[in-house]
């Protein structure tokens, strides 16, 4: 499924696609891309309207540094928050978004609709 | 019933007069405190707090030649330590516990060194089951700290404790990491006594002051809610990961609701504290040891034990009499309202481990330490 050109979308921003009876969220991280169902696994909010950020860590108390390396998706219903690489939950790993297989090719964003990742 | 060793946790030792602590100040302070002619001396106990209708000692307690409950060495071996067979006790002073309660920094670490030197001598001294903690005056953490350190050769004296908020901060807060810092090098756990937001400087309640002792004492737990979230939160276990923390005199049957209420934030609100490793329960179960008394009562005993036993408590209880207070609770009693599997390890096992003492080696018969000592 075709969802648009590369240049349609915008850095670190989400943007949610019908994909047959699923809402997907499909997340440009510099060039790499994410594609996620939209809905989380905890109480099934609309996860991908959250906040979208590097991870977060502290190599000491009060430290904030950030892996920008690695995008994480935060719920806006409680904040629960998950890795776009896998979709795992950052403090439990048997919590998992969705996730959907998204390539790009000739410039195109392309979802494979129905086939997930992981 | 339970007949085997004891180890009690919180012994409130206390002197009668402040005459009795006065040649521990240094001259200067000496001179300080005394000699104000018709006003008297100046008082070495932080005023104010609520006042008990029942009083706050056990009316027996009381030494039959005079002076208070707690002070008197022979009652208290008669009272405490021969009723039952209590091999180790851990002194948990009186008024001097709120010494960190005074508004003058410099007068509170003065206090502190001297009743330490007091403890030492007058009590350890003279029974080879006593142990003492360590009081710091936390307005100036660094000379807390040296404090701590002050006692590290001296195997008996065991643990730092924290009573009073100078600073009306969590104690997770970083101005008071120099202690956890000394008795992390010492390896002293840190006991937070009940009255842990102030006895009267501040109040230990949440939401706003109480009116009587009543109120005050159905909270006491919250103000040591309120350390141990930030102690976690703050990540003091992440920046000393040999630290522990006893929490004496809060309860403990709600710990439970505390911890899941805490997993769960955090599973939402760790990008606000992104150091930690752990969840919040985790770092309880490595970290943080719980005195029984009070042991919170239910009107069916089995409410209370399914709780504990839901954090694998009964891995962490430590037991406490609280002797010589009103609210003591008695080890027979204790031993009616907990399983009787966990009688060996809440009576003397748990503290075994908390202290880092051998079993063996406190194990012979009281007999055998009575003529010992």
């Amino acid at each position: 499924m075709d969802v648009g050109a590369v240049s349609d979308f915008k850095d670190k921003r989400v943007r949610i696609v019908q994909a047959g009876s699923h809402e997907v969220g499909v997340l440009r991280w510099r060039d790499r891309f994410f594609a996620v169902h939209n809905r989380c696994p905890h109480q099934s909010g609309p996860v991908c309207l959250g906040i979208v950020s590097g991870r977060l860590s502290g190599s000491a108390p009060g430290s904030m540094e950030v892996d920008e390396e690695t995008p994480v998706l935060a719920c806006p219903w409680h904040g629960w928050e998950f890795e776009l690489e896998g979709g795992r939950a950052l403090w439990d790993a048997s919590y998992a978004v969705k996730m959907v297989s998204v390539s790009v090719e000739s410039g195109r964003v392309i979802l494979e609709v129905g086939r997930s990742r992981d | 019933m339970y007949s085997g060793p004891v180890i009690d946790c919180d012994v409130h030792h206390a002197r009668s007069t402040d005459a009795e602590l006065i040649p521990y100040l240094s001259k200067g302070w000496r001179e300080y405190v005394t000699d104000r002619g018709p006003a008297g001396n100046v008082p070495l106990t932080v005023q104010d707090g609520f006042p008990n209708p029942h009083g706050f000692m056990r009316a027996d307690t009381y030494p039959a030649g005079g002076g208070e409950p707690g002070s008197d060495y022979p009652t208290m071996r008669h009272q405490l330590l021969a009723a039952s067979d209590v091999r180790r006790a851990i002194l948990t002073f009186g008024d001097d516990s709120h010494l960190a309660g005074h508004h003058n920094p410099y007068f509170a670490a003065e206090l502190a060194r001297a009743t330490n030197d007091w403890s030492v001598d007058r009590w350890l001294s003279q029974d080879p089951r006593l142990f003492s903690s360590i009081m710091v005056g936390s307005q100036l953490p660094e000379v807390a700290a040296e404090e701590v350190r002050r006692h590290a050769a001296n195997p008996r004296m065991v643990q730092v404790m924290l009573v009073d908020n100078p600073f009306n901060r969590g104690f997770g807060h970083p101005v008071f990491h120099p202690i956890y810092a000394a008795a992390e090098e010492t390896g002293r756990p840190v006991a937070i006594h009940g009255g842990a937001g102030g006895w009267a400087n501040p109040p230990s309640t949440g939401g706003g002051t109480v009116s009587t002792y009543f109120e005050t004492h159905v909270l006491w737990p919250q103000a040591i809610q309120t350390h141990l979230v930030s102690l976690i939160a703050h990540g003091v276990f992440e920046k000393y990961p040999r630290l522990h923390i006893v929490l004496v005199e809060g309860g403990s049957a709600w710990i439970p609701s505390l911890l899941w209420r805490f997993d769960a934030e955090y599973k939402g609100l760790r990008r606000e504290v992104p150091w930690l490793k752990r969840l919040p329960s985790e770092y309880f179960a490595r970290h943080v040891w719980v005195t029984t008394q009070p042991l919170e009562v239910a009107p069916r005993k089995e409410n209370v034990i399914e709780l504990l036993r839901s954090m694998h408590l009964e891995d962490r209880l430590v037991y406490s009499s609280d002797y010589p207070h009103w609210d003591a609770d008695e080890i027979d009693y204790l031993t009616t309202r907990l399983p009787g599997d966990w009688h060996r390890g809440v009576f003397f096992g748990n503290a075994c481990r908390l202290y880092d003492w051998k079993e063996e080696d406190i194990e012979q018969p009281r007999a055998a330490a009575e003529k010992a000592r």
